[in-house]
């Protein structure tokens, strides 16, 4: 077995995929971190407290990969779904009961979802109370707002689709909302319904909002916010900002040091 | 689990100063294979309870839409039935646009506000910031409920409600359906903000934890109100007497 693995491993496609050898110590735990596109998203090395779990909950990952399954199962459903008023129900009578894995399929997008909204909902109550919006990550916290905004939108604009009951008459609640913008309210409605009433326009436009424009923003928005992550200092770490100088100093002293070994 | 910010006082020696860096678990670790395993398990585990939930419980799916056919009640998904619930106690343009802009705008507020870098890092940040949240939730509920419950029940002539009753006494549409929610929402966070204050003479950061925790169990009481508590006309109900699905038998 091992002779198989090692033959596999040290074979020239193997190493044309994976450059360093399993990560075992200093030098190629840094090395996969910089080498893998995935994981280069973290910093090679992070404080020992980081990594508690009673720290972050993890909250921010699972909201990250809640997307990555709500992608991976959204174009599976993309493949039965029809969006018109005709057919959206019934391809999803069709995908419930003729599709190998159908149900499963959606049932798992539809709670993945959810999950997405509470897991955003947790990770923004986690900064907050950590203290972790507090300078250099205010704008940060800003484009987390905003995530939060566009997961809401994405869960709503995704509700309409299966044109049933609950579908049409969420959206008729929500429109109800929209239109009572002020002065714009009439302007509102006509833009998210694509008309007078709920029908083929509000479908089609709700329909390429859930799967092209908000997953995008959701994308962009997502990139933006672990960049600033690393570009602001990593995870945020207890300051000594009442300190003096030479005390500030000292501390940064010993942090470069411990890096450094 | 709040820790008390240990700031090292003057005439400490350094080596003090060093070995508190150290107790801070400030000593960096490799992200292989330390925080990629926790990453890892984390994501296998919320995809193993989506599948178990995947394949016992299905995601509703009523009779195909019909125009002619209102549900009795028509609720939003649950993140909406805060503000839907709100709907029910002032003008729509309040609840359904002014009220979310508001909280969506404060919310991306709090750093500009709350400058300061101490804290950062801690959770709840000082001794108060447990008894300050818990304070500001328990407030929060007790006005929450209290109002819900008032514009429920107080009789206004055929109809019940605080802006019925206004208007039965004389003042006008915009004063009861507008001023007064907008006064509420206003009292509770000042008035909030001002006891925090004094009870617990709090600094800008223990404020803004009672601010938010305002926010969260609003959000929580309102979301709880109206998923579980409102029934056949949006009346207040148990959430056993709640008719579901709520357009009748498939």
């Amino acid at each position: 077995m091992s002779s198989i693995w090692k033959w596999i491993t040290s074979s020239r496609l193997w190493k044309s995929i994976y450059r360093n050898p399993y990560p075992r110590d200093k030098r190629t735990r840094a090395m996969v971190i910089l080498n893998s596109l995935a994981l280069h998203l973290h910093p090679v090395r992070v404080p020992k407290r980081a990594t508690r779990l009673t720290y972050t909950w993890g909250l921010g990952g699972l909201a990250t990969w809640t997307f990555v399954l709500l992608t991976l199962t959204g174009v599976f459903l993309m493949w039965y779904y029809i969006p018109t008023t005709q057919d959206a129900y019934w391809t999803i009578v069709q995908l419930e009961t003729g599709v190998t894995f159908g149900a499963f399929l959606r049932n798992m997008h539809r709670w993945a979802a959810h999950a997405m909204v509470l897991a955003v909902l947790a990770h923004m109550t986690r900064v907050f109370y950590t203290g972790a919006y507090k300078p250099p990550r205010d704008f940060n916290w800003v484009i987390g707002v905003a995530l939060l905004l566009v997961t809401c939108l994405l869960s709503f604009s995704g509700y309409l689709l299966p044109w049933d009951q609950l579908a049409y008459w969420a959206i008729a609640v929500g429109m109800e909302m929209g239109g009572a913008t002020p002065f714009i309210g009439k302007q509102v409605r006509m833009a998210l319904l694509g008309g007078f009433e709920i029908g083929q326009q509000t479908l089609i436009r709700w329909y390429t909002l859930h799967v092209i424009f908000l997953p995008l923003a959701a994308i962009l928005l997502m990139a933006t916010h672990f960049w600033r992550v690393r570009k602001d200092g990593n995870i945020s770490t207890p300051v000594y900002e009442d300190d003096d100088e030479e005390t500030l100093r000292a501390v940064e002293t010993r942090r470069r040091q411990q890096l450094a070994e | 689990m709040a820790t008390e910010v240990q700031q090292p006082t003057a005439g400490e020696g350094k080596d003090d100063l060093l070995r508190k860096v150290d107790e801070k678990e400030l000593k960096p670790v490799h992200v292989w294979p330390n925080l990629v395993s926790i990453e890892l398990i984390g994501a296998l585990t919320i995809t193993l309870f989506l599948s178990i939930m995947a394949i016992f419980v299905r995601a509703p799916f009523y009779r195909m839409a019909d125009p002619e056919l209102t549900p009795n009640p028509s609720k939003a998904p649950w993140y909406f039935l805060g503000l839907q619930e709100l709907l029910l106690h002032m003008h729509p343009a309040l609840a359904g646009v002014v009220v979310p802009t508001a909280v969506l705008v404060l919310l991306g507020a709090i750093p500009y506000i709350d400058r300061s870098k101490k804290g950062t890092g801690i959770w709840f940040y000082s001794k108060k910031g447990v008894p300050i949240a818990i304070f500001s939730a328990i407030y929060t509920t007790i006005w929450n409920l209290g109002l819900i419950l008032v514009d429920e029940y107080l009789p206004a002539g055929g109809a019940n409600g605080i802006a019925p009753w206004l208007k039965m006494h004389g003042f006008s549409d915009v004063f009861a359906e507008i001023f007064v929610p907008i006064f509420f929402m206003t009292l509770i966070p000042f008035s909030l903000w001002v006891i925090v204050k004094r009870r617990w003479q709090a600094d800008m950061r223990e404020c803004m934890i009672a601010m938010y925790s305002f926010f969260l169990a609003s959000f929580i009481v309102l979301t709880i109100i109206g998923t579980a508590f409102r029934g056949e006309g949006m009346a207040l109900s148990w959430p056993w007497d709640i008719p579901y699905p709520p357009h009748g038998k498939e």
